[in-house]
Parts: structure tokens; sequence; C-alpha cells
């Protein structure tokens, strides 16, 4: 029996055509790809193309010929085997690509994301596993082999997988979301909503570090990342050349026992009483009332107006401010001189009654360190939020005038360890005893924000 | 747990405590009094005990043991040292010291620091030459104006102590060791304090049948000449004539008060059947009722003539209200005049303060709010925990300025 010349030219003809279109599809597709990864710098794209080069050609073949078989006059009897044959050729090289691609993919992140090596290890040969039994499903499926009770097996195999890492699952693709989204870089400063903060100091393969303002490193699954809201405030800013270390202060109030019931007892027990009295007593109302608005007052102004009645020595003692004194010596030599120019035109004036008189305290500080530290503004501004009010207290206002240190420890550190000179002069300009303590804080945070943006 | 104060003091305040706790690490506090139930230095303690364990500091609790005898004229020392007048004998102070000898040689002392309370076991402290040990005593007694002979008889035992605290400045004495300023404190979970549901509060008013459609002004205190009830009413009935309230006076009688009886008599008569005063006798346990008056008040008054420390103050401003209240014993301290409250001196006064709040609702509001502030950072027992830490680490460090 003779064979027509076009049964063997229209296969051949398909064939042909459809290589040369499929090279072209190939092409095109080729450079969109390698557009799109130059675009979202998606450096494992770029490893990925060079591992389709060759069995995309060999897809080619395998498809083209497919094709020209379909429209040969072949018998039946060669023609199914034969077309069983190709697809299968082409399952085995899409599952060969797959497993090339994957298992670089696995090792690509796994490294970028410090997945351990035993654990790159076991993702890369449960992929492995996976594409060889969905190759396998696919070479029966083509055959005509029933595949029904293997199918059922990896069903529930996978159930199996995942029920296993159902934990880690979510973590890994949530590494890989953020790898990609670039949402939150190594170095970024973040705040979770559930009040975790700090810089990023690493993105693995399923958690997210963070350095805390205490220094401690706080380790936040990926997937957590990714359901929570988070305020990412970007990069560092300048190092300070030395960290600052938030102390904080708590007192005691120890009784000396000493007591004035008029002005001459008042001026004579303040005259030799030590610092820790002087300090106790012009900044007792600032310590247990700073929620208000403080009265610009001390309690010998308050007492002598209270228990004595005298109102204009009082408002003479009440006027003065201790913001403008550097040192507790200084402010006592006012105070004291105040009292005894007023007693050299007049009387002692009148007793306190009893129980009433003006009972001398001092305070026993206590100065502990506090777990936060500061190495920019934007730490600095975050731990400032956190910080006990006794801890703000004890660096704007003990360690300026008890301490002796002259400027408040923000304006020091501001200065001499970041160079922000204008800033810590702001600061320093502030009066903190006409706030709260609380209105002090915001009024730092608003200078500092300021200056950040 | 320490941790439920967070929402109400700030998770720093917590931090601060744990971090003073961890300074006492290895050391064993031993607090001793006469008492583990009744009394407010019992009730301190079964608060103050658990809440420092809870810091991990090793605070353990003892007792003296003593005769119904003993009891009695311990009794007799705490009302002379109030400054009442009270018959010491000799062998008043015999009993004393053959109790406390037998004490001495029985209890055993194995704290680091020893925590004395009140006067009953003082005498324990003769055993220093012996043991060493720090020793702190802790008096919770108003020994400002106290019977000389009681004072002396104690005095030799104090001055051996390495430091006193009092409750108030005007309590302290001239003294050859430390003393130090820690005031009591009031537990914001407790019954007394915490928030309660509106139901409940409207349920007390129900059952003592005071009406809610008008104002009602409220002292909390024991049927006592002390906490001059008479005067309240005196200074209710001034405001009456010219605004319609109700004037709640609740307490309760002690059973080591023979006169309380005898003042309840007095002031149900003096409040007569006006149907605006309720004398409401409550029974001992009743905090919560005790807390639903407080805060279906719209004033509370506190118009003592001699107080210790008057925590029903600082019980009534941390619920926000308008408080006018007398400047004696500790009042001063929770109550700074037009600040935190109204303070005043007389009947008059009393009067003057309660018309002023009543007609300037929002400048009584300003007053309540001030003072449940200032009871936060100063009268909760949170801010006690730290004045002890702090005052056990003082003793090692005799400086003003201490760094740990």
């Amino acid at each position: 029996m003779g064979v027509s010349w076009t049964a063997v030219v229209i296969p051949i003809a398909v064939f042909l055509v459809a290589l040369v279109a499929m090279f072209w599809l190939r092409r095109r597709i080729y450079d969109r790809l390698m557009r799109w990864f130059e675009r979202n710098r998606w450096e494992a794209g770029k490893m990925l193309l060079p591992t389709l080069r060759t069995p995309s050609i060999l897809w080619n073949l395998f498809i083209s010929a497919y094709l020209g078989l379909v429209v040969s006059i072949l018998p039946a009897a060669w023609k199914s085997p034969t077309g069983k044959g190709l697809w299968t050729l082409f399952l085995v090289s899409v599952a060969v690509s797959a497993v090339n691609i994957l298992s670089g993919l696995t090792v690509f992140y796994g490294q970028k994301f410090r997945m351990p090596w035993h654990a790159m290890l076991v993702t890369r040969n449960v992929v492995r596993v996976i594409i060889i039994i969905v190759t396998l499903l696919g070479v029966m499926e083509v055959w005509g082999v029933p595949t029904t009770h293997l199918f059922v097996f990896v069903i529930v195999v996978i159930l199996a997988a995942a029920l296993a890492f159902r934990d880690t699952a979510p973590n890994l693709f949530a590494g890989f979301q953020l790898s990609a989204t670039q949402q939150i870089k190594v170095g970024d400063y973040i705040k979770l909503e559930t009040g975790e903060e700090g810089y990023v100091t690493e993105i693995r393969w399923n958690s997210t570090h963070i350095k805390a303002l205490d220094e401690s490193i706080i380790i936040v699954p990926n997937s957590r990342l990714l359901q929570r809201t988070i305020i990412n405030y970007g990069h560092p800013l300048k190092q300070a050349k030395e960290p600052f270390r938030f102390s904080s202060r708590t007192h005691l109030t120890e009784l000396t026992g000493l007591k004035a019931k008029n002005l001459r007892e008042l001026v004579d027990i303040l005259k030799m009483a030590p610092d820790a009295v002087v300090y106790y007593h012009t900044h007792r109302f600032l310590e247990q009332h700073h929620y208000l608005t403080p009265e610009p007052s001390n309690d010998f102004a308050i007492w002598v107006s209270d228990a004595l009645g005298n109102e204009v020595l009082g408002e003479r003692l009440a006027s003065v401010d201790t913001f403008e004194f550097p040192s507790l010596g200084v402010l006592r030599e006012r105070l004291v001189s105040i009292i005894e120019e007023y007693l050299a035109t007049r009387s002692n004036g009148r007793e306190a009654m009893e129980e009433r008189e003006f009972h001398f305290m001092k305070s026993v500080s206590a100065i502990f360190p506090t777990p936060y530290a500061a190495h920019d503004l934007r730490e600095f501004v975050e731990a400032l939020r956190k910080i006990s009010l006794g801890s703000l207290y004890f660096h704007i206002f003990e360690s300026r005038l008890r301490l002796g240190r002259g400027l408040n420890d923000f304006t020091i550190w501001l200065k001499d360890s970041l160079g922000e000179t204008e800033l810590g002069e702001e600061i320093a300009r502030l009066d903190p005893y006409t706030y709260t303590l609380e209105g002090l804080r915001s009024a730092l945070i608003q200078l500092i924000e300021k200056r950040i943006k | 747990m320490i941790s439920d104060y967070e929402p109400i003091v700030g998770r720093s305040t917590i931090e601060e405590l744990r971090l003073l706790a961890t300074k006492l690490s290895g050391k064993v506090i031993q607090n001793i009094n006469s008492t583990f139930t009744g009394g407010g230095v019992a009730e301190i303690l079964s608060r103050m005990v658990p809440l420092l364990e809870q810091l991990s500091v090793d605070a353990r609790w003892n007792i003296i043991k003593g005769s119904a005898e003993f009891f009695q004229v311990t009794k007799k020392f705490h009302n002379a040292l109030h400054g009442r007048k009270e018959k010491i004998t000799d062998r008043d102070f015999s009993i004393f010291t053959e109790t406390s000898q037998r004490n001495m040689e029985e209890m055993e002392l194995y704290g680091d620091i020893i925590f004395v309370h009140d006067p009953q076991p003082v005498i324990l402290v003769s055993r220093k030459k012996d043991i060493g040990k720090k020793w702190i005593w802790r008096c919770h007694i108003d020994v400002s104006h106290p019977n000389e002979a009681v004072w002396q008889f104690l005095k030799p035992f104090v001055v051996q102590y390495d430091a006193a605290v009092f409750s108030a400045p005007a309590f302290s004495r001239q003294l050859p060791i430390r003393q130090f300023l820690i005031s009591p404190s009031i537990d914001p979970l407790s019954d007394k304090n915490k928030e309660l549901p509106q139901q409940t509060i409207d349920s007390v008013l129900a059952k003592y049948g005071i009406p809610k459609d008008k104002p009602i002004i409220t002292q909390v205190s024991r049927f006592d000449y002390l906490k001059d009830p008479i005067g309240v009413i005196e200074a209710f009935e001034l405001v009456r004539k010219s605004i319609d309230c109700s004037l709640v006076f609740a307490g309760g009688t002690a059973s080591d008060d023979p006169e309380s009886d005898k003042v309840l008599a007095e002031v149900k008569e003096r409040a007569g059947i006006n149907p605006d005063i309720h004398v409401l006798l409550i029974p001992p346990g009743s905090d919560i009722e005790i807390n639903a008056l407080q805060r279906a008040s719209t004033i509370i008054v506190q118009k003592s003539l001699g107080e210790g420390f008057g925590l029903t103050v600082s019980e009534a401003l941390w619920k926000a209200k308008p408080v006018v209240a007398s400047a004696v014993g500790g009042i001063p301290l929770q109550v700074k005049n037009k600040i935190t409250g109204l303070l005043s001196y007389g009947i008059g006064g009393t009067a003057f303060a309660l018309r002023q709040l009543l007609t300037n609702p929002q400048y009584a509001k300003w007053l309540g709010e001030n003072g449940r502030e200032h009871v936060r950072y100063n009268f909760l027992i949170t801010r006690h925990l730290r004045d002890y830490l702090l005052l056990f680490l003082t003793l090692e460090h005799p400086q003003d300025i201490i760094y740990l």
C-alpha cells in the first residue's frame, strides 16, 4: 500500500511550524520574565531562568512532536504508545526541572533566612518527593493505570504533613512574603500593635528578630508580623558614641525629728540642715502632686502662708524659682536670706498652732538602672514613652540639682554623645517645674519627634 | 497577684518593685506583731507579706505569745500612747516585761531584718546585742502626745533599733536613731475599694432606705467621740437649711470600746426623727456595703477631732469623691487644701465647705479627680510596698543617695 506524500509532509510541517511557534513563544516568555525579575529585584528569579534554558528546548520538541504525531496517519497501535511516550518524556522533563528549580529556591531562601541546614535538607527532600509522586500520578494517568489508591495515599500523607507543619508552614510562607514585598527590612525600627518594638536585626525563615529597648532580642514568628498592624519607622538614625542608659529613682522620706513653730526656728534649722532637707522641701510638692500643674512653690512658702498666716513672706518664698539655681547650696542661701531680711525689720511674728509646726524631713534617694538604653534618637524617644515617671524625674530634676550636674542628663547626652547640640539646648531651656511630669514627657517627645522629622 | 495592680499603677511601677526586690535577694525579712487577725496591723501584714513573696522577697510573719492579762496591758499602753488618759500601774509594767522576757526566750529570731510592729513586741530588740541583725520598729500609733510614763518605759528599747518608722511627721520624736516616714495605704483591689456595679450600689441604698434623688453627704467612721458625730450632724443641719440633701453616718461599734454604744445612742437621739439623717450601724465584715455607700455619696466628710492616719479619707478620694475633712493626724497628708479636697476646723467651716461643693459640682468633681490621682501615687499598697523595700535597703546604706 502506497503512502501519499502529504501523509509525510503534513506531520513534518506541523512539527516544524509548531517548533518555530514554540521557540518564538519561549523567547517572549523568557524576555517578559527577565524584565519582571529586574523590575521586582527578585534575585532568585535570575537564578531560575538559566535552569529552564535546556528543559524548555526539550518541551518545545516534545510538544511539537506530539502535534505532528496527532496529525499523522500512523496506525492507532503505534500512535497511542508513541503519544503516551512523548507525554511521559514531557512530564519527566518538567518534573526534573521542577526539582532543580524548587531545590535551588529552597537553598537560596534557606541561606538567606539562615534556615538550619537539616531543615533545608528536609524541605528540599519533601519538595522532591512531592514532585516525584505528582509526576508518577501523571504518568500513570497517561498510561491508563488506576491511580485512586495512590491518590488517596498521597492525600493522607499531605494531610499528615500539613498537620505536622501547621505551625511552621505559615511562618515559612510569611517569611517568603516579607522577603518578596520588602515591607520590613533588616535595620528598620518597627513597633507592633502588641507592644513589641525595636530594630529588626535578622529576618529568618520562620521568625524575625528585634532588638528591644532593653537590649533583649524579641523573636517574633513571621506569620504574626503579617497578621498585626505594624508601624515601620524605617532605617536607624545617627548612632550615639555612647548609648543613653536610663536610670530610675525612688525615694524614702526620713524624719529628722526637728521642727519649727516660728520664723526664727525655721531659718535657724534651715541654715544647719543637710542638702537632702532643702531638696526634699523644695521638691516634695512636685513629687506628690506631679499629676497637677505644680504650684511654683516650696514647703517653706506654703507653711509660712498657711500655718503662720504670713502671706507676704509666703509669696516671697514662693517666688523663688528653683529652676534658676545651679545647686542646693545657693538655693538654700536664697531662702535663708529672704527670711532673714524679713526678720531684720519685723518681729518673729505669730507661732504655728500645735500640730501645725514645720517638720523638717529629708529625701533618701535610691538610684537604680532600668533595662532601657538608647543608641539613637528613635530609640531614645521610644524609651522616653516607656520609662517610669521616677526615671524621668531623676534625669531631669535630681541629676541637675541634687547630683550637681548643672544640666539635665538628656541635654548632656544629646550634646556630648549624639552631637545634637541644638536639641539638647532646647531641652535645657524647658522649665520642667512648670509642667506636670506627664506633660513634661509629652513636651520632650514632641521636641525629639520634630527633630527626627 | 502583684500583676493585678499593673492596670492601676502602670507597668513601670510594678517593674520597679521587681527590680528593688531583686536587691534583697537572700535576705529574710521577719515581721513580728501580736496577732494574725484583727486590727489594722494584721490587715496590712496579711496583704503585704504575700505581695513581698510574689516579688521574691523572703518575707515571713510571726506573732508573740501573751496571756489575756498581757493584752489588756498592751491595750492600755496603746491608748496611753495615743494620748488617752489611762491608769498604768507598776504591775502593768511588770506584766509587760515578764511576758516580753518569755517571748524573747522562746521566739526564734531568724530574719536578717527583724521588722517589729507596734509596742507589744518592742522588747524583743534586747536580743540584738547577742544575735546582731538589723532591727526596725514600725510604730503604727500616733505618739505625738503620748503618756510620758509609757513612752519613757518604751524609749530605752526603741533607741536600740536601727530605725523607726512612723506614719506622719507629727508622730515622730527626737530619737538618736534614723526615723522614716511611711504612710499607711489602701488596697484598691480589696472589697472596700474595688469597683462596684451600679446594681450593688443601688441595692445597698435601697436596703438602708436612702433616697437617690438628692445629694448624699456621708461620714464613715466608728461611733467614737473623736470622730465628732454630733459635729457632723450640726454641720449637716446648717447645710440642710438651704440645700435639700441627706446625711449618712455609717459605722460600727468596737467591742474593745465600751463608749461606742453610748456614742451611738447619743447620735441617734441627736438625729431624732429627721428623715434626712440616716444613722447606720454597719456590722463587721460589711466592706462591700461601706464601699457602696461611699460610691453613692456626693461628698464624704471626715470631721474627726483626732485621727491616727484616717485612711477612710484615702478610701473616699480613691473613689474620686470630694472630701471635707479636719486637719488632724494624717489627714493633711491626704487632703491638700483646695487641691485634693477641703480642710476645715470647725462646724461652721465644715458646713461652708459642704455648701461650696454642693453648689459647685464642677469644682467638687475636679477635687475628687485630683484626690484619686493623689491616692494613686501616694496612698496605694504599691507605694507602701516600695517604701518597705527601700526601707530594708536603706539599712545597708546610711547615705542620702544610694546607688543600687
